[in-house]
C-alpha cells in the first residue's frame, strides 16, 4: 500500500483553482519531486500534505491514517522550508532539539538524537552557533536535521535548495538524497529546477496549472514525454509546427513518424539531432556555434514545409570543430526521439 | 555644510531646553544672568527626600509598569494574531490605532468618564481604571512596534516552521515568536512607558489628586507657584528625562549587539 495517498484534492482561492482534482501516491521511502512553474500548484500540494493549507475536497491519507481534521502538529510529517525558518534565538543545538523538546522526551534521548542528526548532516562541530552565524547552505542543513529529528513518516521540502548559490545547490542537492537513502523516509520534494528534480528523485510529478501531466521515472519523463506541457517544461527541446502527408510528417526528410492529426508539433532534443556533411536528412545551412566544453551546440536554418525554421543540435565539440556558420549539412533525427503532439 | 548648520540649529532646538532645565536644577540662584550664580546637589538630595515626589514618581513607575504588563498581555498576541492567522483584522487594528492620534486625550478622557460614570461607578478614580485608559491610548505604539517585529522577523513562516515540529500555538508564541521579537517589544514598552510616565490629561481628570502621578505633582508646582518649588521641578523633569534616555540607550545597545552577531558571522562558509 502507498505511502502517501492523495486522492482528487482540490483547492481554489478566491475564484482561482489552484488543485484541480490532483491524484498522486508516494510509495514508503521513496522521493517524489514535483515539478512545473510557478503558480502550477506544487507548493499548495505540499502545503496541503503538512495541513498548512486546507483543500476544499479530495482525501488524503499518511500511512493509511486519514488527514482530514488533523492539525499540522500531529501529522507525522517534517518540513523544510525555502528560507530556512529557523528559530533565531535557538541554537543549532537549540533547533534541531525543538520538536523533541515539544514531544517533552527525556534530555539524555534528546541530546542523543541532536548529536545523531547533527552527525548526519555534518554539522556536529557547530552546535553551539546561532542560525545567523551561519551559511545559508549550513542553515539549510540545520532545518533537514530539525525536520528529521523527531523521526517523522513523511520529509516534506518545499524548494529548500533555490535560496542557495549554484555551487552549494548541487552539493547540498546530492546531500539530501544521500541523506534521504540512508534515513529511508517517504519523501516530497517541490522544486521548479528540472534538473535538480530529475538528478535526486525516484519518480518526478510535472505539474502544470493545477493538475499533474505526467508521473514517472525522471528518464521516463526527459525521454518519453506523454503530454506537449511536459515535453517542452522538462529539458531542451526543439519543436517544428508541421503539416502531415498521408498521415505521416516528414520535416524535408529530417524523419518520418506517424501524425496523430493534419497539424502537429514534433518535438526532438538537441543531443538526438545528428549533423553530417553528407548522406541522407533534411538540408540545413549552419547560423552559429556555441562551445558548450564538452559539447557545442550547433544552431541551424532548416527548409521545413518550405517554411524556415531554427534547429539546434548539442553535438560533441570534436565533431564539430570542422563547423563554420554558412556551412551545408544534413540534418536528422531517429524517428524514435521524436514526439509528436497535435497542433 | 547645509546638513551640519541643520543638525547644528536642531541639537540647540532640543538641547537648549534641556541645559536650562539641568543649569536650574544645580543652581543656587538664577535670576538675571546667563548662567547660575553658583551651583550646588542640594535641590537632588532634598527632592528625592520629599514623601509627595517620592509618592508621585512611585504611582508614575507603578502606572507605567502596569502598562507595559496590559500592553505585552493583551497587544503582543493581538498583533500576532492579525499577522499570522487573520490579516484581515489588521486593517480594522490599524483603523483603530489612529484614534487615539486623531483626537485630543482630553476628549478620550471625558468620554471614559462619561461612560463608567453611567456604566461602572464603582471604577470611576481607581487606579486601575487610569492603567487601563493609559494602556487603550498608548496600545498603538506598542501595536506599531510589535507588528513591524513580526513582518521582519518572517512570523508567518517560523509559525509555520513550528507547527509542523509539532508546537501549540501558544508554546509558539512563548518560545519562537516572543524572543524573535523581543527588540520590538521591548521598544514598544519604551514608548509606553515614555507616554504612562508622562500622561497628564487622563490622571487629572479620571483620578485627580487621589493617585497623583508625576506630571499632576508637576502641574502642582506651576498652578502654586508661590508655593512650589521650580528646583525640584527642573530635578524631576531631568530625572524622568535621564531615566528615559538611558532606557533607550539599553535597546540601542542590544540592538547593536544583535545586528553586530548577524553581520560577524555570515563569512563562516
Amino acid at each position: 500500500m502507498s505511502h502517501v495517498v492523495l486522492d482528487r484534492i482540490t483547492k481554489r482561492f478566491s475564484g482561482h483553482t489552484a488543485l484541480n482534482g490532483v491524484s498522486v501516491h508516494v510509495e514508503q521511502g521513496e522521493m517524489l519531486a514535483l515539478l512545473g512553474p510557478s503558480g502550477c500548484g506544487k507548493t499548495t500540494l505540499l502545503r496541503c500534505i503538512a495541513g498548512l493549507t486546507a483543500f476544499d475536497s479530495g482525501r488524503l491519507t499518511i500511512g493509511g491514517a486519514d488527514m482530514s481534521g488533523v492539525p499540522v502538529r500531529k501529522r507525522p510529517i517534517g518540513m523544510v522550508f525555502q528560507s530556512y525558518a529557523l528559530f533565531p534565538n535557538l541554537t543549532v543545538r537549540g533547533n534541531v532539539a525543538f520538536p523533541l523538546t515539544v514531544r517533552k522526551q527525556d534530555r539524555g534521548r534528546t541530546k542523543e538524537r541532536v548529536d545523531e542528526m547533527l552527525a548526519l548532516v555534518g554539522l556536529d562541530q557547530l552546535g553551539d552557533r546561532l542560525p545567523n552565524q551561519l551559511s545559508g547552505g549550513q542553515q539549510q542543513r540545520v532545518a533537514l536535521a530539525r525536520a528529521l529529528s523527531p523521526g517523522p513518516e513523511v520529509l516534506l521540502l518545499d524548494e529548500p535548495l533555490s535560496a542557495l548559490d549554484a555551487q552549494v545547490r548541487t552539493r547540498l542537492r546530492d546531500e539530501v538524497r544521500r541523506i534521504q537513502h540512508q534515513v529511508g523516509i517517504t519523501t516530497v520534494f517541490v522544486t521548479h529546477d528540472q534538473a535538480e528534480a530529475l538528478a535526486i528523485s525516484d519518480r518526478v510529478a510535472v505539474m502544470n496549472a493545477g493538475d499533474i501531466e505526467q508521473c514517472g521515472p525522471p528518464a521516463e519523463i526527459y525521454t518519453a514525454p506523454s503530454t506537449r506541457f511536459a515535453a517542452g517544461f522538462v529539458g531542451n527541446r526543439n519543436t517544428l509546427e508541421l503539416s502531415a502527408v498521408d498521415g505521416r510528417v516528414r520535416a524535408g526528410g529530417a524523419f518520418d513518424v506517424q501524425a496523430p492529426s493534419e497539424r502537429v508539433l514534433a518535438m526532438f532534443r538537441p543531443e538526438d539531432v545528428e549533423l553530417s556533411r553528407d548522406g541522407e536528412g533534411a538540408r540545413a545551412t549552419v547560423d552559429v556555434t556555441v562551445f558548450l566544453g564538452a559539447t557545442t551546440r550547433v544552431y541551424t536554418q532548416v527548409q521545413v514545409n518550405g517554411h524556415p525554421a531554427t534547429v539546434f543540435a548539442d553535438i560533441s565539440s570534436r565533431a564539430a570543430a570542422g563547423l563554420t556558420p554558412g556551412d551545408e549539412v544534413r540534418m536528422r533525427v531517429a524517428d524514435a526521439h521524436v514526439q509528436v503532439f497535435p497542433a | 555644510m547645509t546638513r551640519r548648520v541643520f543638525l547644528g540649529l536642531l541639537a540647540v532646538y532640543f538641547g537648549l531646553p534641556l541645559l536650562a532645565a539641568l543649569l536650574y536644577s544645580v543652581a543656587t540662584r538664577w535670576t538675571d544672568t546667563p548662567l547660575p550664580d553658583g551651583y550646588t546637589l542640594s535641590h537632588w538630595i532634598n527632592v528625592f527626600a520629599k514623601p509627595d515626589v517620592v509618592g508621585a514618581l512611585g504611582r508614575s513607575l507603578l502606572l507605567s509598569a502596569v502598562v507595559v504588563v496590559i500592553e505585552i498581555v493583551l497587544v503582543v498576541p493581538a498583533a500576532y494574531w492579525s499577522v499570522v492567522h487573520n490579516p484581515r483584522i489588521g486593517s480594522m487594528i490599524q483603523t483603530i490605532a489612529v484614534i487615539p492620534f486623531a483626537i485630543p486625550w482630553v476628549v478620550v478622557g471625558a468620554g471614559i468618564q462619561l461612560v463608567t460614570k453611567s456604566v461602572a461607578p464603582q471604577l470611576f478614580g481607581t487606579f486601575w481604571l487610569l492603567a487601563a485608559s493609559t494602556a487603550a491610548i498608548s496600545f498603538p505604539f506598542m501595536y506599531r512596534a510589535v507588528e513591524s517585529s513580526l513582518l521582519a522577523a518572517g512570523a508567518v513562516q517560523l509559525s509555520e516552521a513550528a507547527a509542523t515540529c509539532g508546537a501549540s500555538p501558544m508554546r509558539t508564541l512563548l518560545k519562537v515568536i516572543v524572543p524573535a521579537i523581543r527588540g520590538g517589544v521591548v521598544s514598544g514598552a519604551l514608548l509606553v512607558i515614555a507616554t504612562a510616565m508622562n500622561e497628564f490629561a487622563l490622571a487629572k481628570i479620571l483620578v485627580g489628586v487621589s493617585f497623583e502621578t508625576l506630571p499632576l505633582w508637576s502641574a502642582r508646582q506651576f498652578v502654586s507657584r508661590t508655593l512650589g518649588d521650580p528646583n525640584a521641578l527642573a530635578v524631576v523633569t531631568i530625572f524622568t528625562f535621564g531615566l528615559l534616555f538611558a532606557l533607550s540607550a539599553l535597546v540601542v545597545w542590544l540592538g547593536r549587539g544583535r545586528v553586530s552577531a548577524s553581520m560577524g558571522g555570515n563569512t563562516i562558509s
